[in-house]
This record gives C-alpha cells, sequence and structure tokens, in this order.
C-alpha cells in the first residue's frame, strides 16, 4: 500500500461542492482516472479518502488536504496528471507526495477574504476597534452544545487594507483537531459590534499550517 | 451576467450546486457556433429530473450534432424559485447559464401527471407566455414535450406548440434539421408547425378542433391544415444498434438514482392489463449481452460511477438473463462495482438467478403480485400464481431474506372486499410459511410491507374504459385492509386517495382540462407530486371555477364506442384489442404473453409482421 497527500485547490463552481459531496466525488474522479485504488478490506470494502480540514460550503481554498491510498506505485507526477485529466472544473491537483507529517500535526489556517461595504473607512474603524479589544467573545456551536470562546488570543491578523468598496484582510485562525475556528467566528463579532452593514465575499482558505508555522504538507 | 446575480444569492439556499452547473460530462459548446439550441426540461427538481434516462439519452445525441447545443433545465425547489422571482432571475439552463426564453427549443419531458403544474410554473419563471395562442409569430421558442404522458396529450394541449409521441432518438433530430431550414429561410411559428405535423410522430394539436354532445362526451374532432386524421407514435426498430450515450453528467449533489443506467430492453411482453408502460412501448426489443456489457464498462469508465442498474420494464424477461448477469458480473466485481437489478418478476425467477443477485445485494426483496386472489390477478392479466408467489418467498427465506415488499392495487376493476381481505391473508400465508421452514434466517422475525397504490385507469390499456373507485370506496378498502392485517408482522403503507383521483383524471382528461390545470396553478399549485406541496382543496376550487366535473373523467365507465381524447393518437396497439382486452378481463380470462403466444395486438403489423425472430 502506498499513503499519499494531495494538496488540490477548490475554486469557481466548485466552491458550492460541499463537503459530504466531496468525499462522492472524488471517489469517482479517482475511478475514472483509473489510478490502483486501494479499497479497506472490511467487511464493506471502500476507498480510503481522508481530507485534513473541512471546508465551509461556498469558501474557496489553494491548499486542501486529502490523503489517499493506492496498489500500485506510480510516478507522483503521474498520479497528479492523471487526476488532474479527469478532475471537475474548478478543482485542481497541485501536488502529490508521499504522506509524512500526522493530520494532528495541523495548528492553524489562513484565510482571506473580502468585507465589501458603503463606506469601507468606517468599517476599517470598526475592525481597528474590534481587534484592538482585549478579549473577542464569540458563541460558537460545538458538538457538546453552545460554547463562549474568546477568538483574539488564537487570530493572527496578516493584513487588513482598503480596496475601493471592499476591506481585503488575510488572518490565521487555529485549526486541526483541537480546536477549529471558522471565519465566519469573526464575521460574527464584526456585525456585532459595529453599525456599518457589509457583506463577507472571495473567502479562501490559503495555508494550512502547524508548529512554527511551517506549511503543513 | 446573469452568473453573478445567481452566485449572489446561493449560499442562501439547499444544495446550491444544483443551479449552476460545471459538472463533470456537462456539454460546454461556443453559442456563436450554434444553429438550434434546445433547452431539455424536467418539470421537477434537479434531483429527480437528473436521474431520468431519457434526459441523458436525448441530451447526448442532441449534443453530438456539432452545431446543435442542448441544455438541462429543472424546476427550482421553492427556496430558489423566491429567490428568482425576487431578484428577476429568469429560468435558465445549466450548461451556458442563458436564459432558456431565448432557445430554439423548449423541450419538457412528461413523465407523470402530477407534473403539470411544474410546466406551467417554469414557462412562467422563463418568461415564455403560458399559452401557446399568445407566444408570436416569431418562429423562436418553440415549446413541445414527450415522454409516456404525451399518449394523451390533450389536458396539456393549450400550453404546447407541438407534441412528440414515442421514441425520440430519431424523430427529436427530424424536428431539429426541419427547424434549422426553416429557420434559415426565416419561417413563421405556423409556417414551421404546419410542415412539422407531417413528420411521423410529431402531434400538433392546434390543428385539431373537438366538438362536445351535450352529455360531455366528444361528439368529433375536426381536423384542419390538412394536418394527419391519425398521428402514429414512433419506435426505434433496430433497438441493439440505437444510440447510447458514452457518458452522463456526473452531479455533485446525491441524486435520486445516482447511479449508472444501462437500458437492457424496450417495451414489455407481458400484457398486465392495467400497465400503460405495458402498451405504449411495444414491442418488446432487447439489446445483446455483449452491447449491454460494452455500455456498462464504457459508462462506468467515463463517470467513475461505482453503480450500476440495468433499466427495462422486466428485466428477468430478456432471453439472455443469465448469460448477461454472469458477464456483467465477471466485470463489476472486478471493479468493485454494485450492480442492482430493479424490475425482477416473481414467475421466472430461479434459484440460480437468486444466487447471482445474492452476491450483489443483501437488502429486501420487492415483488409486485398486484393482487391477492388469483381471480383477481387473472382479471389484471397478472399471470402469477399463488404457488409461484410462495415458491419465490421460500427460495428468499432460505437464501437469508427476512423481509418481503409486498406491491399490491387497490380499487382494481370487479374487484371486493373479499379480495382487499385477501391481500391480508397473502401476507399472513407468507409469515407461516417463514415459521414454518426449519432453514430460515434464525435469530430474526419476518418482515412484510405491504405497499398498496390506488389503480389509476389510464389511456392506451385495457382497463382505459374502466371508471376509478371513488374516494368513498378507496377510503373503505384503505380501512378494511388496516382492519384485516397481523399489525405486528405486516407494515401497511397506502397512497392518498386524493392524489391518485387527480392522476385519474388528468391520464384521462380532454382538452377541456387545460384551464383547470391553469387555474390550479394560479391558485398556487405546484409540486403535486410532492405529498408536502398538493393541495387538493385548491384543484378542486379550479375544477369548480372552472365548471368542469373531475368525476366525469376519473368515475364514469367509457363506453367501447365513445370517440376518446387520444383516440386520433395511434400507439400501434389497436382499440379492437383493448376492447377484447376489457371484455377477456371481466370474464376473468388470462392472455398468455408475446413470447408464448401472440395475441393479435395490432403492433405487429406495424412493424413488417413479426415481433419476435
Amino acid at each position: 500500500m502506498i499513503r499519499l497527500r494531495a494538496v488540490f485547490s477548490k475554486k469557481d463552481r466548485a466552491k458550492y461542492i460541499s463537503h459530504l459531496d466531496l468525499n462522492r466525488c472524488m471517489l469517482r474522479t479517482f475511478r475514472r482516472s483509473g489510478l490502483p485504488i486501494w479499497y479497506t478490506e472490511g467487511f464493506h470494502s471502500h476507498p480510503y479518502f481522508s481530507f485534513a480540514l473541512a471546508l465551509s460550503l461556498g469558501y474557496e481554498s489553494d491548499c486542501e488536504i486529502l490523503d489517499f491510498n493506492l496498489n500500485e506505485d506510480v510516478p507522483l507526477n503521474e498520479v497528479r496528471d492523471r487526476l488532474n485529466a479527469v478532475m471537475p472544473e474548478g478543482m485542481k491537483i497541485i501536488s502529490v507526495a508521499e504522506r509524512k507529517l500526522k493530520v494532528t500535526a495541523i495548528t492553524n489556517a489562513e484565510y482571506s477574504f473580502s468585507l465589501i461595504s458603503d463606506n469601507p473607512e468606517s468599517l476599517m474603524n470598526d475592525i481597528k476597534s474590534l481587534i484592538n479589544r482585549e478579549k473577542i467573545l464569540i458563541e460558537k456551536k460545538t458538538k457538546k452544545g453552545i460554547k463562549t470562546v474568546d477568538i483574539k488570543s488564537d487570530m493572527e491578523i496578516i493584513s487588513c487594507e482598503i480596496n475601493g468598496k471592499s476591506v481585503d484582510m488575510v488572518m490565521r485562525l487555529p485549526a486541526g483537531t483541537q480546536t477549529n475556528y471558522n471565519p465566519s467566528l469573526f464575521f460574527e463579532a464584526l456585525k456585532k459590534s459595529c453599525d456599518m452593514p457589509f457583506e463577507t465575499a472571495k473567502i479562501r482558505r490559503t495555508g494550512i499550517f502547524c508548529e512554527n508555522n511551517e506549511i503543513f504538507s | 451576467m446573469l452568473r453573478e446575480k445567481i452566485e449572489k444569492h446561493l449560499l442562501e439556499i439547499q444544495k446550491p450546486s444544483r443551479y449552476i452547473g460545471g459538472e463533470v460530462g456537462s456539454v460546454i459548446k461556443d453559442k456563436s457556433k450554434v444553429d438550434v439550441r434546445f433547452a431539455f426540461c424536467f418539470p421537477d427538481t434537479y434531483d429527480i429530473g437528473m436521474s431520468h434516462l431519457g434526459m441523458k439519452i436525448l441530451y447526448s445525441l442532441t449534443n453530438e450534432r456539432e452545431n446543435y447545443w442542448c441544455e438541462r433545465c429543472f424546476a427550482p425547489s421553492e427556496d430558489f424559485e423566491n429567490i428568482m422571482r425576487q431578484n428577476d432571475i429568469p429560468l435558465y439552463a445549466l450548461e451556458s447559464l442563458d436564459p432558456i426564453k431565448d432557445f430554439d427549443f423548449i423541450g419538457f419531458t412528461m413523465q407523470y401527471e402530477l407534473s403539470y403544474t411544474n410546466v406551467l410554473n417554469m414557462l412562467d419563471l422563463a418568461g415564455i407566455p403560458i399559452f401557446a395562442r399568445d407566444r408570436t409569430e416569431k418562429l423562436t421558442q418553440i415549446v413541445v414535450a414527450g415522454g409516456p404522458c404525451v399518449c394523451n396529450p390533450e389536458p396539456l394541449a393549450d400550453f404546447f406548440d407541438l407534441f412528440i409521441l414515442g421514441e425520440g432518438e430519431e424523430v427529436n433530430l427530424e424536428l431539429m434539421d426541419l427547424y434549422h431550414e426553416m429557420k434559415k429561410q426565416g419561417a413563421s411559428r405556423k409556417e414551421f408547425l404546419r410542415k412539422a405535423c407531417h413528420i411521423e410522430g410529431i402531434y400538433v394539436p392546434e390543428f385539431y378542433k373537438f366538438h362536445y354532445k351535450d352529455d360531455g362526451t366528444i361528439e368529433r374532432l375536426e381536423v384542419t391544415y390538412n394536418a394527419p386524421e391519425t398521428v402514429k407514435k414512433r419506435i426505434i426498430k433496430d433497438f441493439d444498434k440505437v444510440y447510447y450515450p458514452e457518458n452522463f453528467v456526473v452531479p455533485f449533489t446525491e441524486i435520486v438514482h445516482d447511479r449508472v443506467s444501462v437500458e437492457v430492453l424496450r417495451g414489455c411482453l407481458r400484457g398486465c392489463r392495467f400497465c400503460q408502460a405495458g402498451f405504449i412501448y411495444r414491442p418488446l426489443r432487447e439489446k445483446h449481452t455483449d452491447t449491454i456489457v460494452e455500455q456498462t464498462k464504457c459508462l462506468c469508465e467515463n463517470t467513475g460511477y461505482d453503480e450500476v442498474s440495468l433499466a427495462s420494464l422486466s428485466t428477468s424477461d430478456h432471453s439472455e438473463i443469465d448469460p448477461m448477469l454472469t458477464k456483467l458480473l465477471t466485470y463489476t466485481a472486478g471493479e468493485k462495482i454494485n450492480l442492482s437489478l430493479p424490475s425482477l418478476r416473481v414467475d421466472n425467477f430461479s434459484e440460480e438467478l437468486l444466487e447471482k443477485i445474492k452476491r450483489i445485494r443483501k437488502s429486501g426483496l420487492t415483488f409486485a403480485p398486484e393482487a391477492s386472489t388469483q381471480r383477481l390477478r387473472d382479471v389484471i392479466n397478472k399471470n402469477v400464481s399463488e404457488d409461484e408467489i410462495m415458491n419465490t418467498c421460500r427460495i428468499a427465506f432460505e437464501g437469508g431474506y427476512s423481509s418481503v415488499k409486498l406491491y399490491f392495487m387497490m380499487g382494481l376493476p370487479t374487484e371486493t372486499d373479499e379480495d382487499i381481505k385477501g391481500i391480508a391473508e397473502l401476507a399472513q400465508r407468507i409469515i407461516d410459511l417463514f415459521y414454518t421452514m426449519e432453514n430460515r434466517p434464525k435469530g430474526r422475525g419476518v418482515q412484510i410491507s405491504v405497499s398498496c397504490a390506488t389503480f389509476v385507469p389510464k389511456p392506451f390499456t385495457p382497463f382505459q374504459f374502466e371508471p376509478q373507485d371513488t374516494r368513498k370506496m378507496i377510503e373503505h378498502k384503505q380501512k378494511l385492509l388496516l382492519d384485516s392485517v397481523n399489525k405486528k408482522r405486516v407494515k401497511v403503507s397506502y397512497h392518498d386517495a386524493d392524489v391518485s383521483i387527480l392522476e385519474a383524471v388528468l391520464a384521462k382528461g380532454d382538452r377541456r382540462l387545460c384551464d383547470v390545470v391553469y387555474t390550479a396553478w394560479k391558485k398556487g399549485c405546484k409540486f403535486d407530486s410532492w405529498g408536502e406541496h398538493y393541495r387538493f382543496d385548491k384543484w378542486l376550487e379550479a375544477f369548480e371555477e372552472c365548471g368542469v366535473d373531475p368525476s366525469f373523467y376519473a368515475n364514469r365507465r367509457i363506453e367501447y364506442d365513445e370517440i376518446l381524447p387520444w383516440g386520433h393518437l395511434d400507439y400501434y396497439v389497436s382499440h379492437e384489442f383493448f376492447v377484447r382486452e376489457n371484455k377477456t378481463a371481466h370474464e376473468a380470462v388470462t392472455t398468455p404473453h408475446c413470447r408464448l403466444k401472440c395475441s393479435g395486438c395490432g403492433v405487429n403489423k406495424e412493424i413488417g409482421g413479426r415481433c419476435f425472430d
């Protein structure tokens, strides 16, 4: 069994493929590629596919992680090319490599997005005053119920600038098996703290990282 | 751009990938190089419409022609319809995301009567006049329909420019070729329709005018513009060689039938007297085993599906069923593909066949005896004996199954309370059989699911003359059944009587129903086949306002010599045959299936002598 990891992008119309549908979509893509997929040996034999992080419906991504296994050795570039030849529009395998790190090594993820407003200057001020607070408390739905979390301590703003009618931001948030914050928590906090109505657009995951801000691969 | 407008709202609705296209297998063309554009519309949601095999066939077939472009279009769910209406998003096709209003053809497939109001709603969403008479003199757009329901298209006649009768693989292209030619000449709609009605299989309703008697029955049919007196359906003569797609559009979201579907035979040789499909698709034609295996492989490889099902009216009637399954299973097992086999009959269900199916699926088995007593099964010509049903159940139980699903109909001609109680008795005999078997599956009790549909008399069947049970009668029988069954072991489900009544009216209705369909839609009726959307009260209001009595269509016996609303349409089976079969039914005498003995239905004359070699 050859244990591999693919990094793939999911953009344009592909952002409307839900996480649940993505699994089925990948299975069919692999079957179309004719690659020797490894199947589990249990009673209900099925291919092994594992996505490192779920991506919200409507978000784009440059860096989704898919783990899968093959039965035979196939040159990694060939794996990538054969998959790309039969990928749905908007999705593309960027690289295929052997799996080294465990998925549990993931610590955070980076997102870029635009906040569109009629008055971006005023929105910018609201954003600044929000992120300068000591704490940003927000209610988060978890499996165990609703929990109040402070997203401020783990949030890192990479950039924040006005671009025409929008404020474009890049931020890193905790991700992985321990704590997972979706940028929607930030949008919610901002909506509550400012009077300026805004719309979110072009939300995209731009990086997945492990300890010391190393790119996860 | 429409796309931007659509995307702005996509995240506000359920399953957005249904509305934006981009699926693997969808066909994109350069519209500047396309001469004729066809919007293939399914009058229900994406999840249902995308499961329809006919659309897959005709979509690929049309798109094989470089200068024709066929696109898909479905009814939006309520959440998205509201957004479309609020934001002036017209109904669009999924490939180009262009409004279908500007297409040359708007083609609907009519698969069930309860989708009629959806057609009107979709035309309205598209911005196309609902009534054909309100469309312009210009050639575009031509609104057409095909599918089984158009064997009696009269309740839809006012909304369509033309209907396509029978199988579409040849006639669709002939129609588009004629259109293409006349478009170049700058012809008008009327000029096109006057030529189109001479293509075999094309019915242009506006050239036919009905005159009625005082009692509401049809007095005569007036044919104008030199249109043909009768319109014949189209069939594909060489079914083994007929076009079959090499690829399907593979949806992202899960659809009802999310798998490769390979058609193994068309038509049916059984002649069950209630079954419209059994007559309108005659004669029986098969594909060779090698063709079926080849098409299965090709579609599995191109789509990436890991499930394939064989499509037909009765798969086990295929003359090569055993070698076919053996070959298919060799391929599917090797590729880890699931093979599913709907439409198996009780009577030719051999142990060998079961052995093969057992390798395929572990879920329950479904049989359709349709009626409980031998007398009633003889009336409906369902040639299955009680011994065969019991034997099949025994084989199934021995094979490790402990649940059986049985389909019945209620309200069949000549049916009495004894026949209804007979359903419970038959179920009980199956339960008893289970417990007398030494080698029954251990550890589980037996479960029988009884699913009971209400009989709907349909055109082009020997029962087309029959009245449907009234609502009161249906409700009485439903209660009787519930009171008769062993509630611990038998689960009963049945259809809502109100739904079956409307089905009967629309199935056997005439042109006077067009106004009722329109009025019902105006009152908000749509998605009538979805329990939660069905508003029978609104339909009753519509009947009332239009002065149409639904029981005239549903509950009246039609005389053998009456002029039928579908009498000028020729589906190859003769009227004399239906009369003969109706009389035989009332004598509880069966008619053998076509391979045993030709029953002289008339189809053989149309295809040059013999249905079988």
